[in-house]
């Protein structure tokens, strides 16, 4: 298809008052010799709309620069579908945040139009990569409340839904309650469970396909085309599906790690679970002596919020005992339960509950730290308490103690488990001639355990280490979704979690999966960039098979053939172009975003031989928005920028840096991400992995004889905007001190 | 090892303070609100919220011997301050009664006089007590001719009943004083002091009112319960003249005036003051009622006798002035019988407080806590009373 370019500039919005429209018109129509240049008053209007779509019904332009405000805004009116968009911010980036009609703004202005003209000149309309095959079957693992609750919801919305349980029946932990929390206003008392009755509809649901006492023995493919084995108690089965929901579930802190708070030591000292299992049975007794246990003392995060154990706060052991206390004082009138507590942490409704059990004067609580747990006489277990509210420490004689014991995932894989599969996989490195680290730590997704997905990265999902043995997610901005597209973790497996927690955890989840199943079959990514139909395209002629695409994807999206030559399992991709950055060869690019175009972006920019002129590479996510903030407040920009939106910090390739600074740029800004363990990178490892690269500046530099303080890498979240004047500033002073690129002259 | 008392939480504790008017008890939990907004409690160890952790954990022992339930004075700033409606000032008014209960013996009159269900009882035992002797020593009926009210009773049988009646009153709470104070002194472990020195202040203390005008929320409390002090003051004041007049100087009553007016001034000025203090006292109730709550039987109890006791004094005068002499008696009877039950149930009801926290208030200075208090509190630059550096953590 013929390129016809139309440029249309706005004046509205301070626009005009800031710079001279004609001269913008110049560096269209006589720079680049784009035939169509319009400007209106307010484009966005209908008149200003009506303009560019008459220009597109007479086919006199199909690639459209609009420069006005800032693409984040007014998307809907400025879409035209069928034709190339472009937007060039002289809105934000220019009449907001720049002294109105001086030399430089001017300047500004009419580079932003140079990058946009440029990027529109070396943008494609996107053809949707679409799979030959597709299954649109949800895949359930985990026959829990979560993986019932998922498969429900998406066999209610019309999907067909494999679920698979390790065991022989449904049901979980659910299954196992005596009584469980109330699930609605005025949570006060506790139901009995109601776990049967979503067995018996996911039983009964002609969508769901229920596989018990089975595992996943292999999973291969990618979103919208999974092909499933299944080892059930029979063989193996063979299914497909179009994504994946992960419910496998928790299980419980290893009691026998809590000596000091008495397991194993007193016989009377029991965890939250066997007292749910004894109160199910049927009576509260002690195990020593089976008398019936009248003084109940529950001692709260056993073994949780401890940096020698679970580092973490479970969120429910808490609720759980004050169900378990009803329990005590169901019993006998005259049973008391003490609740000892570090602090009571009873997450949204659930208050109501905490101060319905608190109202039982049979039910005392105290903040205090548990010093010792003895056996007294008669088997009564007595507690030492120091710190307590009662103003002293205390001592505590108990006829029975439970430990309130938090959640493991089940991803979690147990350290000496770990420590075996290391020794295995250096024993298999070394057989093979590599050279096994001894003290580089196995990563937990190498381990197989419930997926087994067939991926090169490995065949569970990603974890970071302080994500405690749960999947890696971008916690702030998409808690649901995992380091695996098309496979979305529901419920403890997530997150910890109560019942109720669990049930909209796990809605949340089948949604995730249909939508993926949707995008997938009509070629969009899944979130962050759910619009988007554009896919990495690499030529594979040029590519040297150096791996580093295929090591840095942070979504497992790139497999090797046999030759070890690197593709894309596209569906799997979520187009944040972390390969693009890390290909040394730039054989990756995309329709609308290329080494290339960028490269030429920063060749169109005028630069003079006196005055700064630095480049910011700005993240789509974060960075920009933070940019477009400042402008909202009309804050003062340094003039000297011109900032170039990328998809991800991740993006940077060194070849960029190269092409600005031979070009007689004076420097250039990195705006990014926070990273490491907290980090915000929507495509978790973007701004580290532009930093890593960064450190292989000084070869690349060297060559140009340029100072690599030319480059600073800058980690910005998206509400620190008001630091950004500053640190622009910093930089450009910085920057002037030195002297100007020698590259200018040429 | 750390050293750790053994605690022997006793479940029916916590229940009779639930009971007792403390339904609110349980909702605490501990966030110390109460003790940073309270203007009375002392800097060290305050109150209320480790008497409520006392409270919730059926620590019984903990109040024996305890002054602090008694130095508050009940103004409920920290129950209007409360951020779960645990309302201290209404629970810690349940603990006192269990305290009145623990010392006014026999305890059953305690119960007897604070429970609902005998209030009838209440007053028709005195009822059928006082219509018996005015049927042997008087006129049970209505007297014809003019409005005497020894005609109705003598005032020998009077003075032999309610004389007795007044000491039975003060002597139960003298002895549950006594029994108190040697529990204060063991509990927190004082030996000796200055007795006499404590007494007096505490007495200007009480006279000042000195601790009502600290309160923030309730402060017109201050001016109701001057009044009604007082009110008793003149009263007692009129009543010993009354006396004077009638057993020494054998004057018979009614005084007319001249010889009289010392009476009439001090018992009409103490009678127009209770009344408007009574008054002040239930109106406040009400002014507070959505932040403060209305009260407990406990409270209410006490205020309805008082102002039956005011208002049937003050009509029976009017009444018997003006000659309606079917109106006067029965009203003069109903007199006699509220002030009866004033007498009696000194120690049991509210009323006791005035031994207890007398006691208390005094205990605080003969222990020397508050002395420290003032010292600690002035060597600490910058601190006001609500914000000194010994107030409970989770103040800040």
């Amino acid at each position: 298809m013929e390129k016809k370019i139309g440029v249309y500039i706005c004046k509205g919005c301070d626009i005009a008052n800031a710079v001279e429209i004609e001269k913008l018109e110049e560096v269209a129509v006589k720079e680049h010799q784009i035939p169509v240049c319009k400007s209106h008053d307010a484009l966005c209007s209908p008149g200003g709309l009506d303009l560019i779509k008459n220009d597109i019904s007479a086919e006199v332009v199909n690639t459209i620069v609009i420069a006005a405000c800032s693409p984040r805004v007014k998307y809907r009116e400025f879409s035209f579908p069928g034709n190339v968009v472009e937007r060039s911010n002289i809105r934000e980036f220019v009449a907001w945040t720049q002294e109105p009609k001086t030399e430089d703004t001017q300047a500004l202005a009419e580079d932003y139009m140079r990058i946009g003209i440029t990027k529109a000149k070396n943008s494609e309309l996107p053809e949707p990569f679409l799979l030959e095959e597709m299954d649109k079957s949800v895949l359930v693992v985990g026959g829990g409340i979560s993986g019932m609750t998922s498969a429900l919801g998406a066999a209610d919305a019309g999907y067909n839904v494999i679920l698979v349980e390790k065991q022989e029946e449904l049901g979980g932990w659910a299954k196992k309650m005596h009584r469980q929390l109330p699930r609605s206003y005025p949570f006060e008392s506790p139901e009995k469970p109601t776990v049967n009755d979503t067995i018996d509809r996911v039983r009964a649901h002609s969508n769901i396909k229920v596989f018990t006492s089975s595992e996943i023995e292999k999973i291969s493919g990618v979103p919208g085309m999974y092909d499933v084995s299944i080892k059930t108690a029979g063989g193996t089965e063979q299914v497909k599906a179009g994504s994946v929901i992960l419910a496998a579930g928790w299980r419980p802190y290893d009691a026998s790690k809590l000596e000091h708070l008495g397991y194993g030591k007193c016989e009377n000292v029991i965890t939250n679970i066997q007292m749910e299992e004894m109160a199910a049975e049927g009576g509260i007794t002690r195990p020593s002596d089976g008398r019936k246990a009248k003084r109940v003392a529950f001692i709260q995060c056993a073994g949780s919020r401890d940096p020698g154990h679970l580092p973490y706060c479970s969120s429910v052991c808490c609720l759980t005992s004050l169900k378990q206390a009803s329990y005590v004082r169901e019993s006998a009138p005259d049973a008391i339960a003490y609740i000892l507590y570090k602090d009571m942490r009873t997450p949204g409704q659930y208050e109501l509950f905490y101060k319905k059990m608190q109202d039982d004067p049979g039910i005392m609580l105290t903040k205090g730290e548990v010093v010792d747990v003895t056996e007294g006489a008669n088997g009564n277990v007595e507690i030492t308490l120091k710190d307590t509210f009662l103003g002293e420490s205390i001592k505590l004689e108990a006829d029975l103690v439970v430990l309130a014991t938090g959640m493991v995932p089940n991803t979690t894989i147990d350290s000496d488990v770990l420590g075996e599969w290391k020794k295995k996989f250096d024993e298999e490195l070394a057989a093979s001639g590599g050279k096994p680290d001894p003290n580089a730590p196995l990563e937990p997704h190498k381990v197989p355990n419930i997926l087994h997905l067939e991926y090169r990265q490995g065949p569970e999902l990603p974890q970071l280490t302080e994500a405690y043995g749960y999947p890696d997610s971008n916690y702030i901005c998409f808690q649901y979704e995992t380091r695996r597209t098309g496979i979305y973790a529901a419920g403890s497996i997530r997150q910890p979690m109560h019942m109720l927690g669990s049930i909209e955890d796990a809605m949340g989840a089948s949604l995730k999966a249909i939508q993926c199943i949707e995008a997938t079959a009509n070629g969009y990514a899944v979130h962050p960039r759910a619009w988007d139909q554009t896919y990495p395209e690499v030529n594979l002629q040029k590519c040297t098979s150096c791996k580093r695409c295929t090591e840095e994807c942070p979504f497992g999206a790139i497999e090797e053939d046999e030759k070890g030559t690197p593709f894309h399992k596209m569906t799997r991709c979520r187009r944040c172009g972390t390969c693009l950055g890390s290909c040394p060869e730039r054989v990756i690019n995309f329709k609308d975003f290329s080494i290339n175009m960028i490269s030429s972006m920063f060749k169109a920019l005028d630069v003079p031989e006196e005055g700064l002129r630095l480049i910011g590479l700005a993240c789509e996510n974060d960075a920009y928005p933070a940019l477009d903030s400042l402008a909202l407040d009309r804050s003062r920009m340094n003039p000297a920028y011109r900032f170039v939106p990328v998809r991800c910090l991740g993006n940077l390739n060194l070849a960029w840096i190269a092409d600005a600074l031979s070009r007689g740029i004076d420097g250039m800004i990195l705006l990014g991400c926070k990273f490491g363990e907290n980090y915000q990178c929507h495509f978790v490892r973007g701004s580290e992995l532009a930093s890593e690269r960064l450190g292989k500046l000084q070869e690349t530099l060297g060559r140009l004889m340029l100072e690599p303080e030319r480059v600073k890498l800058v980690q910005l979240s998206i509400q620190e905007y008001d630091l950004l004047p500053g640190i622009l500033d910093e930089f450009a002073d910085e920057l002037g001190e030195m002297e100007p690129n020698p590259f200018k002259e040429f | 090892m750390v050293d750790a008392t053994l605690v022997k939480p006793d479940l029916d504790f916590v229940k009779g303070v639930i009971a007792a008017g403390g339904e609110s008890l349980k909702k605490c939990y501990q966030c110390a609100t109460c003790t940073v907004v309270c203007n009375v409690t002392p800097e060290e160890n305050p109150f209320p919220r480790k008497e409520m952790v006392w409270a919730q954990w059926g620590l019984k022992e903990k109040f024996q011997g305890n002054p602090d339930v008694w130095l508050c004075h009940q103004c409920n700033d920290c129950t209007a301050y409360c951020p779960r409606g645990a309302k201290p000032g209404e629970v810690l008014g349940a603990i006192r009664k269990q305290s009145i209960r623990e010392y006014s013996a026999p305890d059953f009159l305690v119960d007897l006089v604070n429970d609902k269900k005998f209030m009838a009882l209440l007053f028709i035992a005195p009822a059928i007590l006082l219509a018996v002797v005015i049927a042997a020593f008087g006129n049970f009926g209505i007297p014809g001719g003019e409005v005497v009210f020894t005609k109705f009773l003598p005032v020998l049988p009077i003075q032999l009943i309610f004389t007795p009646a007044l000491i039975f009153g003060i002597a139960v709470g003298v002895l549950g004083v006594k029994k108190f104070w040697v529990d204060m002194k063991r509990a927190n472990g004082v030996r000796t002091g200055d007795l006499k020195g404590s007494v007096i202040e505490t007495a200007k203390e009480v006279l000042a009112h000195k601790k009502f005008k600290s309160c923030g929320i309730n402060a017109d409390r201050y001016a109701s319960h001057l009044l009604v002090f007082y009110s008793f003051v003149a009263l007692g004041i009129a009543t010993l003249i009354g006396a004077l007049y009638i057993d020494i100087l054998h004057i018979e009553s009614p005084f007319s005036f001249g010889r009289g007016t010392l009476v009439k001034l001090f018992g009409n000025a103490g009678a127009i003051a209770l009344l408007v203090g009574v008054t002040m006292m239930i109106t406040n109730r009400f002014k507070h009622q959505e932040k403060l709550g209305l009260g407990s039987y406990f409270d209410w109890l006490l205020l309805c006798i008082i102002a039956t006791v005011a208002l049937s004094g003050f009509l029976a005068q009017l009444t018997r002035i003006a000659g309606a002499a079917a109106i006067a008696y029965p009203i003069y009877f109903i007199h006699l019988v509220f002030v009866l039950s004033l007498f009696i149930y000194l120690p049991f009801s509210k009323l006791a407080h005035m031994f207890y926290r007398g006691a208390a208030m005094c205990f605080m200075k003969y222990s020397g806590r508050e002395a420290q208090q003032a010292a600690a509190v002035s060597t600490t630059p910058g601190t006001g009373q609500s914000s000194g550096p010994g107030k409970e953590t989770g103040s800040e």
